[in-house]
């Protein structure tokens, strides 16, 4: 086939394969653009458009106890939802066949469910509003059954919630959390760091709808949960010394109580009971008072349990042995003190007593003859020793320092320096008093009280999380055994502290009544803080048991707390296995 | 290719005198030759095989999809069903709820324990009856809202002696049954799981 054509075909040729080759070039230039250089740029904005981004909470760490047992845990809870503007008619399939569900149908099932009424989830689900809760953080259970109802216009947001599954067990040391999950109090705030998660990051596509598109979720940023706070408190014997407690409370109607159980070789908290006690998962139902725990946080004049700190000072420093002989009157003053007069609790002649005897008999003017015999400068940094005015260091937070007076206020105040050596005029916690008491029981060396374990991660390598004290060389192992001997003379022949014998084990203890003082006069008031502090077996001491009812009304001296330390340290001993003591009591004198 | 064609003009078109400007151009190189159709036909075929492979893999990948998006729906509910149980497990061995199921079943704690020396079989204590009331807490005196669900004791059918004797079984007294409930205000539910049974727990073992 033949054409003809004008001009230079071969020019016009070249000159349309130039313009075809330019247009390619552009486009490819284009092209390249588009699908490599501003590629990422241009998903990234395409993405955008239809991507949504949501916070994946992370679980919070629990709290468990030295064997294991949950004591806190974070578990999801489930807000119920819905669109009420794409709220309609559903259709579901009911044994084979499709039947249609209407909105108020659909309303009367979700109402049985989330404990409401048909009228009430009608009203949330209806308008044309794109968001309505239907039901708050409801249980997974719940959540459970009415997601199987199969309604699409309902959509559900999980939320962490913190639950204490042994209530009140412990409350008082867990602490607890904020609605918005935040820690206000106890373990929950000072070990935060260990037990808080890190949130992620979810992004899914919408529809034009505005719904979800099936499988287009991605997490962006996984959730990392918390660790786990593995604390040194056996569970049970915690929940037989709050059932103890409380019970005695109640009957000494005391103002509050606290029992402390110290392992002895450890200086591990056991347990560490209040009365009365609160439940963190219902912190609001309690008075603000007692939601902490006043084991560690509340310091008051201990009284008499004092006097095993006087009496150890002494023979450590070799001025009195056990059966150092002294004649106490029923009272005393107290000499360049313009006649500030000190008398013992009951009426009594001029005791022939040993050391032994004094603490037997909780003699006040004894326990001050011996405390006179060593300097109050060495005395008072005894006390310091014995951990009187420092800080436990147990891991609790806002514990309590207890309150030793200044040198300078002891050298230009002898009341105050006399009136130590029966427990007067310094103050400590209960958990200081027990450590007192486990230093003796403890071949004369003050442990740090021990609290928490550790903090666990999940491939279970444990952290510490609380700083270390060194150990403290209070008295020597001598002194220690022979302020044992004497203590378990308090139980074997004292009139009150014969009631915390426990039939079968050698136990050691010292009895406290002290005396508070009244805000309202600066006098010392008519109510006491009774005490009762103990420790077996005398011969390989194993555990310190530590009661206070402070404020009792029904028994005004330590007869109240016997029965208290009796069940407890029983109920210790039964629980470790402790064997029978097969020895018997040094051969001390009390009195001559 | 076909501009190639355009350019080799045939020699009878180019003789024509009276328009000189005009040249005339030879088509037929542009018809179908053998050679051009076997491109034509492998880059189409090639381009099919490229979209099949292509619809292939897309719709494998989607199965994978669908089968990602199945596991993960499957893990989330496995996820709350282990949390649901959680909580059973740990509302049911709350301290409280295992004292007032012992307390059900008859056991009472005993305040005055009594221990025996094994070396040389010395008893160290009074014993005396558990059912002495001094010194024992009979009731929970210690809060748990958290305790939704708790054991009660199930009353067992009651079957002649003479019945059991015979059929060589011990009697069993009761069940514990979890009841939805709270120790702090004492509503209860009855819950649907049953979790021991006999009057008095025992070892399984011989």
């Amino acid at each position: 086939m033949t054409y003809l054509t004008p001009g230079d075909p071969k020019r016009r040729i070249r000159k349309i394969q130039a313009f075809v080759v330019i247009v390619a070039i552009i486009f490819g230039i284009r092209l390249v653009d588009l699908q490599i250089v501003e590629a990422d740029a241009i998903n990234a904005k395409s993405y955008a458009n239809r991507a949504v981004s949501r916070v994946l909470p992370s679980l919070r760490g629990q709290i468990v106890d030295n064997e294991g047992k949950v004591l806190a845990r974070t578990d999801f809870k489930y807000d119920i939802n819905a669109a009420p503007d794409i709220v309609a008619p559903f259709s579901r399939k009911v044994n084979g066949q499709e039947i249609l569900v209407s909105k108020e149908q659909a309303a009367g099932e979700i109402a049985v469910l989330t404990g409401q009424t048909p009228a009430d989830v009608l009203m949330k689900i209806s308008g044309t509003g794109k968001y309505s809760q239907v039901a708050k953080a409801v249980d997974a259970s719940i959540y459970r059954q009415i997601k199987k109802l199969d309604i699409p216009w309902l959509f559900y947001d999980p939320r962490p919630a913190r639950t204490y599954p042994s209530g009140a067990v412990a409350g008082g040391i867990l602490g607890f959390l904020d609605p918005d999950g935040l820690p206000l109090e106890g373990i929950e705030l000072a070990q935060n760091a260990c037990l808080a998660g890190k949130d992620g990051e979810e992004t899914f596509e919408k529809g034009v709808d505005g719904i979800k598109i099936p499988s287009s979720a991605i997490t962006t940023k996984a959730a990392v949960p918390g660790k786990k706070i593995v604390l040194t408190i056996n569970a049970d014997l915690q929940y037989f010394a709050q059932q103890v407690l409380t019970a005695n409370v109640a009957k000494l109607q005391a103002d509050w109580g606290t029992a402390v159980v110290i392992e002895v070789k450890t200086g591990k908290i056991l347990a560490a009971a209040d009365a009365p006690s609160y439940d963190p998962n219902e912190p609001g139902k309690s008075s603000v008072e007692n939601r902490g725990s006043r084991v560690f946080r509340t310091s008051f004049e201990p009284g008499s349990t004092m006097k095993m700190v006087t009496a150890a000072t002494a023979i450590d420093q070799g001025k009195v042995t056990p059966e150092t002989h002294f004649i106490a009157p029923f009272a005393m003053t107290i000499p360049h003190s313009n006649g500030y007069r000190v008398s013992d609790s009951h009426v009594h002649g001029n005791d022939k007593l040993t050391v032994a005897g004094v603490l037997r008999d909780s003699s006040n003017t004894g326990a001050m003859q011996i405390g006179n015999l060593v300097p109050w400068q060495v005395r008072r940094s005894y006390m310091e020793k014995f951990g009187v005015g420092s800080m436990p260091g147990s891991g609790f937070p806002g514990e309590s320092a207890g309150l030793l007076n200044t040198k300078t206020t002891w050298a230009n105040d002898v009341i105050k320096r006399y009136v130590s050596t029966f427990g007067q005029g310094v103050s400590v916690t209960p958990l200081q008093s027990a450590m007192m008491y486990q230093a003796v029981a403890n071949k004369g060396i003050r442990l740090q009280p021990k609290l928490i374990e550790g903090c666990v991660d999940a491939s279970g390598n444990m952290t510490k999380v609380t700083k270390d004290k060194a150990p403290v060389r209070v008295v020597t192992e001598a002194t220690a055994k022979s302020t044992l001997d004497i203590l378990e003379k308090v139980v074997e022949e004292g009139g009150i502290g014969k009631h915390a014998a426990v039939p079968g084990y050698r136990v050691g203890g010292k009895t406290g009544t002290a005396q508070i003082t009244d805000p309202n006069t600066g006098r010392y008031g008519n109510l006491h803080a009774i005490s009762f502090i103990g420790v077996a077996p005398i011969e390989d001491p194993q555990y310190v048991v530590a009661v206070t009812a402070y404020k009792s009304r029904t028994v005004s001296n330590s007869l109240g707390a016997t029965p208290i330390f009796k069940a407890i340290m029983s109920q210790v001993l039964r629980t470790y296995r402790v064997a029978p003591s097969t020895t018997k009591s040094a051969d001390i004198k009390t009195q001559w | 290719m076909s501009t190639a064609r355009l350019t080799q003009a045939p020699r009878s078109a180019r003789q024509l005198p009276a328009r000189s400007s005009l040249r005339s151009i030879n088509l037929s190189g542009l018809t179908n030759s053998p050679s051009s159709r076997v491109v034509v036909l492998t880059i189409t075929l090639g381009a099919v095989a490229i979209a099949i492979f292509q619809l292939l893999l897309h719709i494998a990948t989607s199965s994978s999809v669908y089968e990602l998006s199945h596991l993960q729906t499957e893990k989330r509910e496995l996820s709350t069903t282990t949390q649901i149980l959680g909580q059973q497990v740990d509302s049911l061995a709350s301290q409280q709820n295992l004292a007032n199921a012992a307390q059900k079943l008859g056991m009472i704690s005993n305040a005055n324990p009594v221990f025996l020396r094994l070396e040389d079989q010395k008893v160290f204590g009074k014993p005396k009856a558990a059912l002495t009331a001094d010194g024992r807490v009979s009731r929970n005196l210690v809060p748990n809202s958290a305790m939704t669900l708790s054991s009660v004791i199930v009353a067992p059918e009651t079957t002649p002696a003479t019945e059991l004797a015979a059929a060589g079984s011990a009697p069993q007294a009761a069940a514990f049954v979890p009841v939805k409930g709270n120790v702090a205000n004492g509503s209860t539910a009855i819950g649907s799981v049953v979790s021991n049974s006999g009057g008095i727990p025992a070892s399984p073992t011989h």
